[in-house]
C-alpha cells in the first residue's frame, strides 16, 4: 500500500490552510481580550482567579423532579445574609436534574457549608457522599497562572535547544514552527470555545499544551529524521525525496496518531467530567501536530 | 538464541515481581480517588522570602496540631517553598481542621496599664454587647422574614459605635459585627503591656468541664522557667486594681484579678487555667493549637478540596472503563494492521501496564486522576514505538528480506526515532515535574515513567517476544506478518 501525497504540487494549499487557521486562532484571542466581559486571551478558570465550584447529587427516589435554577436562587437569596455574593452565583442542573453545579466567587470553608445547608434546605435531601467542592482563593490562583506560564516557557525553551543542538539550524526552526503553530491554533480553538461556550481553562489546560508540544515535535522529529536518511541515501532530486520520506511515514505518523486518540476518546467517552475537556485539548492537539508534522513541516523544508 | 532466552526469562522474572508487588504493596490512591479533603496552607510573610528554617518550623507545628487532632490518618507535604499540603483520606467536611491550623494560636500574658480601670470597664461592656449582636444575627440569619430583626441589630450596632467614636466600612452586616469586635479587641489589648511569659512557655494543656456549669476550661501546664516567670508577674500585680489578660491571637480571652493573698510569692505551682466560657469543642480546638505551639509565622488557607467517597470510587470506576476500553480498542487496531507483529505489541502493552503499576507500587506514585490519564495517554506513545518498529519490518520485508533479518534491521533502524521522540516527551514531563502543583506532578510523573517503560518494553520486550514467536516453524510464514491483499505488490 504506497501513499501519494503530492505535497510539492500542494505547497500552497498547505501553506494557505495553515495561515488561515492560525488567522482564524488569533482573531479568536484578539476578540476574547478585547470583546468579552473577561477581556483575557483565553477564558481563564476558577484554578487561575479562584473562587469555589461545588457538585452535589440529589437523592431523589426515582426521578429528581425538574427544578429551574432561577427559583433556586431566589429561594437562596432569601435566606443567605450575604446578598453580594448570592448575586454572583452560577447555578446548573445536569443529569436529568440530579447533578447541581454551582460556582460562586471565593468563599471560606464556613460559608460554602452555610451554602450547602441552604441548598439542603431548598432542594434537599442532598447525597453528601457525591460531593465535590473546591475552594481556591485568588492569591492561589496568581501563583498558579504564573507557574503554568513559566512551566510552558521553560519547556519550550529546553525543547527548542534540544532541536537545534540535535539537528542541522533549519530543521530546528522548522519544527519550532511547526511546533508554534500546533500550539497557537489548539489556544486559539479554546478561545472560541471560551467566547461561544463559555468553556474555561483550568491549570490541565496549561498540561494538555505541554504535553502537545512534547508530541507535536516528536512526530516532526520522525519524519525528518526519515528526511536526513534519505538525503543521504537517495538518488532523486531534494524535493522528490523530501515528499518520498513523508510518503513513507505517513503510515507510522497517521496510526500513532490513531492510537493515541483511541485512548484519549476512551477518556472523554467514560472517564471522569474533570478530565473531559483536558482529553478534548489533547485530541485536537494531536490531530492538528499530525497535520503538521506530515504537510506542513515538510512543505516548509521544500524549495522553490 | 541463547541471549534470547535469557531476556524471556528475565522477562517472566520482572512480570512475576510486579504481580507480587501489586499483590503485597498496594496502590495509593488520590484523594480524587477514594474521597478526602486536601487543604493547602499558604505561609504568609511580608518582606522577603520564607526560609528553610521557617517552612520547617511551621511545619512542625502543623504537624503537631494535625497529630493532636486525632485525625486517623494524614499526609502533610511541603510545596514550593512556602507552602504546605494537608491531605486527610476520608474527611468530608475540613472546617475544624481549618479552624484549628489556620490559627497562629500566638498566646500572651499581659499586665494591666496603671489608671485604666474605667476604659477597660467601658470596653469589656461594649464587648459583650457586640458579641450579643454577632450571636443574635447568626440566630436570625437562619430565619426567613427576618427583616426587621436585621434592622434592630443594625440599630444597635449603630449605638455601639457612637459609643466608641468609631465607624466600621465594611459592605455588609456581619463584615461590620466583625470589624467592631476586632477594634473592641485591639483596644481592650493596648491597655496590657507585654510581659516575657508566652505560650512558649508552656510545656502542656488540656481541658475540663467547669464544676459550677457547662463551660469548659483549658489547663496551662508552664515549664519551670515559665512558673517562675508567671510567679514573678502574678506577684507584681497581686492586691492592685490591675488585671492579667491572657491573649490569644490578639483577643484578650480572659481578663481577671490577681488576689491580695499572692502579694508575697505570686501565683505558684506552674499551672494556670483559662475560663472564658468556652464550649467543648472550642476548648478541644485550643487545647490543640496550644499544644501544638504558636505557629512562627500565619498562614492562611488558600485551597480547599474535597471530595465525596462515592464520588470517589465512582472515579476509579470511570477511570478503569477508560482505561480497559482504551487498551482493547488500540489492541484490536493494531493486530487488524500488524497481524503477529500486533499480538506481540498487545503482550508487550500488557507487561507494560503490570510494569507501570508496580513501579508506582515501589517508589511509590500516589495514583490521582490526571495522573492516571498520564497512564492511558502513554500507551499511546508506548504502542508508537511499536508501529516504527514495525513499519521498519514491513517495509525489509516488502524489500525481499527474510523475516529474521527484516526483525533485526527493522530494531535497529528505529531506534534512533524512538530515543529522539521520547526525549522530548521526557523533557516536557520533566519541567511539569518541577515547576507544576501537586494535581500536575501526578500527571507528570505516570507519563514520565509510561514513556521510560515504554522505551523498555517496546525495544527489548516485543524483540524477545517476537523471537520467541519465531523459533516456531508455524509461525514464521510472511503472510502472517502482512495483510495478504498487499503482499502482492
Amino acid at each position: 500500500m504506497k501513499y501519494n501525497l503530492e505535497l510539492i504540487k500542494n505547497k500552497i494549499k498547505i501553506f494557505s490552510f495553515s495561515i488561515f487557521l492560525i488567522l482564524l486562532s488569533l482573531l479568536g484571542i484578539l476578540y476574547s481580550t478585547f470583546n468579552t466581559s473577561y477581556k483575557k486571551p483565553i477564558n481563564l478558570g476558577m484554578d487561575f482567579v479562584g473562587g469555589n465550584e461545588l457538585r452535589i447529587e440529589r437523592v431523589c427516589e426515582e426521578e429528581c423532579s425538574n427544578l429551574s435554577p432561577d427559583s433556586v436562587l431566589e429561594n437562596l437569596r432569601e435566606i443567605s445574609s450575604n446578598k453580594n455574593f448570592i448575586n454572583n452565583i452560577k447555578l446548573q442542573f445536569q443529569n436529568n436534574n440530579k447533578l447541581i453545579s454551582i460556582r460562586t466567587p471565593y468563599l471560606s470553608i464556613e460559608e460554602s457549608n452555610n451554602l450547602i445547608t441552604n441548598l439542603d434546605n431548598i432542594i434537599g435531601p442532598l447525597n453528601y457522599e457525591s460531593k465535590d467542592s473546591r475552594l481556591i482563593g485568588p492569591k492561589l490562583g496568581k501563583r498558579l497562572l504564573t507557574n503554568c506560564v513559566t512551566s510552558l516557557l521553560v519547556s519550550l525553551f529546553a525543547i527548542s535547544l534540544y532541536i537545534t543542538i540535535r539537528f542541522d539550524k533549519k530543521y530546528a526552526l522548522f519544527a519550532l514552527l511547526a511546533l508554534f503553530h500546533d500550539l497557537l491554533i489548539v489556544f486559539g480553538i479554546f478561545s472560541w470555545l471560551g467566547i461561544l461556550l463559555s468553556v474555561e481553562v483550568n491549570s490541565l489546560f496549561a498540561v494538555s499544551l505541554l504535553t502537545i508540544a512534547g508530541y507535536s515535535v516528536n512526530d516532526t522529529v520522525v519524519i525528518f529524521d526519515r528526511i536526513r536518511e534519505n538525503l543521504k541515501s537517495k538518488e532523486e532530486g531534494y524535493n522528490e525525496t523530501i515528499q518520498l520520506s513523508v510518503n513513507e511515514s505517513f503510515r507510522r505518523t497517521t496510526f500513532t496518531s490513531i492510537t493515541t486518540l483511541i485512548p484519549l476518546l476512551s477518556i472523554i467517552l467514560f472517564g471522569s467530567y474533570s478530565l473531559f475537556w483536558f482529553s478534548l485539548a489533547l485530541s485536537l492537539g494531536i490531530i492538528v501536530g499530525s497535520y503538521s508534522s506530515i504537510l506542513l513541516a515538510p512543505s516548509l523544508l521544500l524549495k522553490d | 538464541m541463547k541471549r534470547r532466552q535469557g531476556w524471556l526469562f528475565f522477562i517472566i522474572f520482572l512480570l512475576t515481581l510486579s504481580v507480587y508487588l501489586l499483590i503485597n504493596y498496594p496502590l495509593q490512591l488520590g484523594l480524587d480517588l477514594q474521597g478526602g479533603s486536601q487543604l493547602t496552607l499558604q505561609i504568609i510573610k511580608e518582606e522577603g522570602k520564607v526560609t528553610r528554617d521557617e517552612l520547617e518550623a511551621v511545619y512542625s507545628v502543623i504537624d503537631k496540631r494535625v497529630n493532636n487532632l486525632g485525625v486517623s490518618e494524614s499526609n502533610l507535604q511541603t510545596l514550593g517553598g512556602d507552602q504546605l499540603i494537608l491531605e486527610l483520606p476520608g474527611e468530608q467536611n475540613p472546617l475544624v481542621s481549618s479552624r484549628v491550623l489556620g490559627k497562629t494560636a500566638l498566646l500572651e500574658f499581659r499586665t494591666q496599664k496603671e489608671g485604666t480601670s474605667t476604659d477597660l470597664k467601658n470596653l469589656q461592656l461594649q464587648r459583650l454587647s457586640i458579641k450579643e449582636l454577632i450571636e443574635q444575627y447568626s440566630i436570625e440569619e437562619k430565619n426567613q422574614n427576618n427583616d426587621y430583626y436585621l434592622k434592630v441589630i443594625q440599630d444597635d450596632l449603630k449605638d455601639i459605635e457612637q459609643e466608641l467614636n468609631y465607624s466600621s466600612t465594611s459592605n455588609d452586616l456581619y463584615g461590620k459585627l466583625i470589624e467592631i469586635k476586632k477594634y473592641v479587641d485591639k483596644e481592650i489589648t493596648n491597655l496590657f503591656i507585654k510581659t516575657d511569659l508566652s505560650g512558649k512557655d508552656l510545656i502542656n494543656a488540656g481541658r475540663r468541664q467547669e464544676q459550677t456549669n457547662s463551660n469548659w476550661e483549658v489547663l496551662l501546664t508552664f515549664s519551670s522557667s515559665g512558673g517562675e516567670k508567671f510567679a514573678e508577674i502574678t506577684k507584681s500585680i497581686a492586691g492592685t486594681n490591675q488585671l492579667l489578660a491572657i491573649i490569644l491571637d490578639g483577643e484578650s480571652i480572659s481578663e481577671a484579678s490577681v488576689g491580695n493573698q499572692f502579694a508575697s510569692t505570686g501565683i505558684t505551682g506552674g499551672s494556670a487555667t483559662i475560663s472564658g466560657n468556652f464550649s467543648a469543642e472550642n476548648a478541644r480546638e485550643l487545647e490543640v493549637q496550644l499544644k501544638g505551639g504558636s505557629l512562627p509565622l500565619p498562614i492562611e488557607i488558600v485551597e480547599t478540596n474535597t471530595i465525596g467517597a462515592l464520588l470517589g470510587s465512582k472515579n476509579i470506576l470511570k477511570s478503569l472503563y477508560a482505561a480497559i476500553s482504551g487498551l482493547i480498542f488500540v489492541g484490536i487496531f493494531m493486530i487488524f494492521n500488524y497481524r503477529i507483529l500486533g499480538f506481540v505489541s498487545v503482550l508487550s502493552l500488557v507487561l507494560y501496564g503490570f510494569f507501570n503499576l508496580a513501579l508506582y507500587s515501589l517508589i511509590p506514585v500516589t495514583l490521582t486522576l490526571p495522573g492516571i490519564s498520564g497512564l492511558i495517554l502513554s500507551i499511546g506513545m508506548a504502542v508508537d514505538a511499536n508501529i516504527l518498529i514495525f513499519e521498519r519490518i514491513r517495509e525489509e520485508l516488502y524489500d525481499g528480506n527474510t523475516l529474521s533479518r527484516a526483525i533485526d534491521s527493522g530494531f535497529q533502524r528505529a531506534n534512533s526515532s524512538i530515543v529522539d521522540g521520547h526525549i522530548t516527551t521526557l523533557l516536557s514531563c520533566f519541567v511539569l515535574f518541577l515547576l507544576g502543583t501537586n494535581f500536575v506532578k501526578g500527571f507528570a510523573a505516570t507519563l514520565g515513567i509510561g514513556v521510560l517503560i515504554s522505551l523498555f518494553t517496546s525495544l527489548n520486550c516485543s524483540k524477545t517476544i517476537l523471537r520467541f514467536f519465531t523459533t516456531y516453524q508455524s509461525l514464521r510464514q510472511k503472510n502472517l506478518y502482512l495483510p495478504k491483499n498487499n503482499f502482492s505488490n
